[in-house]
């Protein structure tokens, strides 16, 4: 059973890889946007692997269905709708960005490598068996308690956050109705032309 | 099922299989079941729209294939299959040819979720309505490519029309849910419905109450304006009219699926009508108590308790007669879908964002917050520190919390309806010209 879970994690795992190399080689902008989309159900799916369905059916919704889909939404108002000329090149101070890249990722995963109580010579959690239910997971009701209570700074920061962004968009989007070119109505326009007779 | 499976496999052919061997025979044997009743809806709700359209607008419909036509699908399949698949030479390949498969899988993802009568549950998943919703919103990023990816302006307009809403209308589909989330305290759409038992009051508020399977919670003020926003949200998701603009005929063609043709063009009309199928009888199950109803639960009982000659029966009969009760409650939903269509003109574009943004939203958070007075109401006590509660009966606590959010969701509405009114009749036929332009230039 421990070698089929590893079989699929390296499936996944691979197709995670594969999907996001994918996102940055592409030409056209929008397979790097569906490639993305590609990426991002891997990750669900290694969610599901670990056993944390909120997260993976919470990775599905927020990223698949939502963001992904606003930002080819996006990709498609701004740029050449057909996706040619949109050419990506390497910058030719790539590596600069590798490194960024790399800092970054290890100032994230070294404090959990280093301090995660690893334990690898336990033997195999029983399995559920075949006619007991699994053992119950930290849920949603754990999930929304800690928000609430042990993480409600950083939960609040983000609501701010979210908050900004979208009175940022409206701001950017938003547009005098005066400013506007006036467009006449039919009645107007048949006025304007009665006029100099 | 799973003692089923065992005893035909084990005792009575004798193979000693392992549990997972039976563990994956049931679920294989109840996707195939579930494989093929999907397209089986699609097939009778095609036929039925088609009918009862036809009937609305003084016609006859399809009559001939059949006794009274009702092997048309089945013609119409055929022919759909023996068409001739042409993928435009400018278009994207690979998008072009994955798109319909993108926007159909996730339906078929959803129906696995849906409780169709006390144990007809494909999956008792503990996120199952978190699911279902999470599983519908991937269906927009197939509705884009195939948009983009037949390269048509007809496809493209029709593409980030759906797109944009199916995200607009997300928000208060899963706001008018979250009502009743908050009501029940579960995801689990199979404890969502075991609670609508009882008479006029589910069970959760007065457990007192005769288990007649009738308290749905569209008899509770929370869950009658959430089951208002959640209809006319899930019109816009299923792409009904009034809110068929993805699909515009006489504008656009037919949408994204301008380019489509054959079995591809087939698999969006499948996608579309299990869709509207699975949002009838999310509605059913939500608001209507699913295969709730009198003589359910007692058939039930009886059979968990009786015999064991008798259980079986009783269970089978209980079964059937959930069965029966959701269905009639999900066609009767898939009926007024197709009335409205009968009766209503299409929405523009800014007049479906405008209802949504004024309107939809606003008053679901106001049923939000009546939600949560609810909860409060009936299931708080010294806990919270709200020990008074307690001294009252459930009766009184039932009758408070009705009165309190009646009066906040009638204020809310009667305000929300006056405030759209006054702000209607301030623009002018100028302004709202100016309005449409600047929108639809904003998307086209």
């Amino acid at each position: 059973m421990q070698l089929l879970v590893q079989v699929i994690f390296v499936l996944i795992a691979a197709e995670i890889v594969g999907a996001a190399v994918m996102v940055v080689t592409a030409k056209n902008i929008v397979h790097a946007a569906l490639w993305l989309i590609a990426s991002f159900c891997g990750v669900g799916a290694l969610y599901l692997l670990l056993e944390a369905e909120f997260l993976a059916v919470v990775q599905v919704l927020v990223y698949v269905g939502a963001i992904s889909i606003l930002m080819l939404f996006a990709i498609m108002l701004t740029r050449h709708v057909t996706g040619k000329g949109a050419e990506t090149s390497l910058y030719q101070r790539w590596w600069v960005g590798l490194i960024v890249a790399a800092v970054l990722f290890a100032a994230v995963i070294a404090p959990t490598v280093l301090a995660h109580p690893w334990e690898t010579a336990t033997a195999a959690p029983a399995l559920p068996g075949e006619t007991g239910q699994p053992a119950a997971m930290a849920g949603i009701v754990d999930l929304g308690r800690a928000f609430v209570e042990e993480y409600l700074l950083p939960f609040e920061i983000a609501a701010v956050l979210l908050l900004v962004g979208l009175v940022g968009a409206i701001v950017i989007a938003f547009e005098e109705r005066a400013a506007r070119r006036h467009i006449p109505t039919l009645a107007e326009e048949v006025a304007h032309r009665r006029q100099p007779e | 099922m799973y003692e089923v499976i065992d005893h035909v496999l084990n005792v009575q052919m004798g193979l000693g299989v392992p549990g997972w061997v039976i563990h994956l025979v049931r679920h294989v044997t109840v996707a195939g079941i579930l494989l093929v009743i999907a397209p089986l809806q699609m097939l009778l709700l095609t036929y039925l729209e088609r009918r009862i359209i036809a009937r609305m607008q003084d016609r006859v419909g399809p009559n001939r294939v059949g006794p009274e036509g009702l092997f048309q699908p089945v013609a119409d399949g055929i022919k759909m299959f023996t068409k001739e698949d042409i993928v435009p030479t400018a278009s994207d390949r690979w998008v072009h040819l994955l798109a319909p498969c993108v926007v159909v899988a996730p339906v078929f993802l959803m129906v696995s979720v849906v409780p169709w009568g006390p144990e007809l549950v494909p999956i008792d998943m503990n996120l199952g309505l978190l699911f279902f919703f999470a599983v519908s919103s991937v269906s927009g990023a197939g509705l884009l490519m195939a948009g983009w990816g037949s390269n048509n302006k007809f496809s493209l307009l029709g593409g980030m029309r759906a797109a944009a809403q199916m995200v607009a209308y997300e928000i208060p589909a899963v706001l008018s849910i979250l009502a009743i989330v908050i009501v029940t305290g579960t995801l689990s759409l199979v404890k969502i419905l075991n609670v609508q038992g009882g008479l006029f009051t589910s069970l959760n508020d007065v457990s007192s109450v005769p288990n007649l399977g009738l308290g749905w919670f569209v008899f509770t003020p929370v869950g009658f304006l959430a089951f208002l926003c959640f209809f006319i949200s899930a019109l816009a998701e299923g792409e009904r009219t009034p809110f068929d603009i993805p699909e515009a005929d006489s504008e656009i063609v037919a949408g994204y699926m301008t380019e489509y043709s054959g079995m591809k063009f087939g698999l969006f009309y499948l996608a579309q009508y299990v869709l509207n199928f699975l949002l009838c009888a999310i509605t059913a199950i939500l608001f209507f108590g699913g295969w709730q109803g009198p003589g359910v639960e007692w058939l039930h009982s009886r059979g968990v308790t009786a015999s064991p000659d008798g259980s079986v029966v009783f269970t089978i009969l209980a079964n059937v007669l959930g069965l029966a009760y959701f269905l009639a409650k999900t066609y009767f939903f898939f009926f007024v879908m197709v009335w409205l269509r009968g009766a209503f003109p299409r929405l523009r574009i800014d007049q479906l964002l405008d209802f949504c943004w004024k309107f939809l939203i606003p008053l679901t958070l106001v049923n939000v917050v009546s939600a949560t007075l609810w909860a409060i109401a009936i299931q708080w006590g010294s806990p919270q520190g709200l020990a008074f509660l307690e001294g009252m009966g459930e009766w009184a606590r039932w009758g408070m919390a009705f009165a309190l959010t009646l009066v906040i969701n009638a204020a809310a509405y009667i305000g929300l309806v006056r405030v759209n009114e006054t702000s209607g009749n301030q623009t002018t036929v100028a302004e709202d010209r100016q309005d449409r332009s600047m929108k639809t230039a904003t998307l086209s």
